[in-house]
């Protein structure tokens, strides 16, 4: 499966506003995957199973349980959570969250609230195809047969620098396997095989 | 890439009204083994008379029709014998139809493009079916004997060393080089040739993509949660 796919669970009790919300997300050609769940106690066994990274939450599944809320909250503190609102609710409660949407905004404000997130974990950006002058050194070690680590040694980079420029390699060229990349490498000239 | 106005399938619906709204599921038909004659037959009829488990039917064909399985629905599913066999020919589809289908269009580009590059592709090709083949010939001689006789809840030594934990490690992700090729065509190789042939030879390998797609959510989402079920019901 795709990996840069975003799981989303959303924890809401009405089942009409879960498949409203999902199914206007997914028309925008969001790529989500999404998980529905009525109650908070269900939202741990999720985190554990899936690499989950946003919550869409309404405040009544968590207003008379505030603490163990923050519990969760703190426990698993790289998760994004965004408050469903459809009736008023006291500023303190909705500050417990990253984020809140109103029920009667339009979907583009959404997706643009999930866009914000998601765009924190790829720094580029679709357009950006062409290999920089550094990518194309650490493509051309690397399709070569040499290992991260010895490419590292190579370029007298770190290993961690490496691996990102190798996952921004495979985003750009839209190529993961290593004989992709080395087609890719022959034919736009950056190694040769003679 | 799920997403979709299509109808979700039930045991009332009829068949006809669903292939004429999505043909791919003339393909699912295909893998159940069902004539594409289907009458004016409701799901649940065309179910019983093919002796196929109804649920297992029902989640796979939303599949086609957009709609991921839900845990719950999932559960439902009380025999996995009829998605073996959906999966097994699968297989057949693969290494059958789909994968010569793909090496016949690009022998026929050959013939009037001798570059590098095409050569290239031709080898990566070449290669990548080699290890669908390999890896397809894995499961229908390791994993799939396997499953089976968990359902007989048969205590056959041979098979205590084989589990669902190690057929989720073998489980390959044949996608990726499939999505490299469609991407070195579309993005990033201009291969000089008839644009008939190019295009049926794209089309083929979406046809593939998106069976392939479907094949391993059925794998991973349906087939794998099954079996480890069954696993606990055997050990305890």
């Amino acid at each position: 499966m795709d990996k840069d796919r975003k799981n989303i669970v959303v924890l809401e009790p009405s089942k009409i506003v879960y498949e409203g919300l999902t199914s206007l997300i997914l028309k925008s050609d969001h790529d989500c995957f999404f998980f529905h769940t009525e109650n908070i106690n269900d939202i741990e066994i999720l985190f554990a199973q899936k690499d989950i990274s946003v919550v869409f939450i309404n405040p009544i599944t968590v207003l008379n349980r505030l603490n163990e809320f923050a519990r969760i909250r703190n426990h698993f503190p790289d998760i994004y959570w965004i408050g469903i609102i459809y009736s008023f609710y006291d500023s303190s409660v909705l500050s417990i969250f990253n984020d809140t949407f109103l029920i009667t905004e339009d979907i583009s404000v959404i997706i643009k609230k999930i866009n914000k997130i998601c765009k924190n974990d790829s720094p580029h950006s679709q357009k950006d195809v062409e290999l920089t002058e550094r990518e194309k050194d650490v493509l051309k070690w690397l399709v070569t047969g040499f290992s991260n680590k010895e490419t590292s040694n190579k370029l007298n980079i770190s290993i961690h620098t490496v691996n990102t420029h190798r996952k921004n390699i495979m985003d750009k060229t839209g190529i993961r396997s290593m004989s992709g990349l080395t087609i890719y490498a022959v034919t736009k000239k950056i190694i040769s095989l003679d | 890439m799920y997403q979709s106005s299509k109808t979700f399938i039930t045991e009332n619906k009829i068949m006809l009204d669903l292939i004429n709204e999505n043909y791919s599921l003339l393909l699912f038909l295909q893998h159940f083994n069902i004539d594409f004659a289907v009458n004016n037959k409701t799901v649940s009829e065309l179910c019983n008379e093919n002796n196929i488990e109804i649920n297992s039917f029902i989640v796979i064909g939303n599949l086609y029709n957009g709609f991921y399985p839900g845990e719950d629905d999932v559960m439902k599913i009380v025999d996995i014998k009829s998605i073996l066999t959906f999966l097994k020919n699968s297989h057949s589809f693969y290494t059958e139809d789909k994968y010569p289908e793909l090496k016949k269009y690009l022998d026929e580009i050959k013939k009037s493009n001798d570059s590098k590059d095409f050569q290239l592709i031709e080898q990566f090709f070449d290669d990548y079916f080699k290890e669908v083949l390999e890896h397809l010939k894995y499961e229908d001689e390791v994993a799939f004997p396997y499953f089976n006789k968990l359902l007989l809840k048969s205590n056959d030594k041979q098979f205590k060393t084989f589990s669902a934990a190690e057929y989720k490690n073998h489980h390959t992700d044949i996608e990726t080089k499939l999505t490299d090729l469609k991407n070195l065509f579309l993005k990033h190789i201009k291969i000089k040739s008839d644009f008939n042939l190019k295009r049926k030879f794209l089309n083929t390998l979406f046809g593939l993509e998106y069976d392939l797609k479907i094949h391993s959510i059925i794998e991973e989402r349906i087939l794998i949660p099954l079996i480890e079920k069954a696993e606990a019901e055997n050990n305890g």
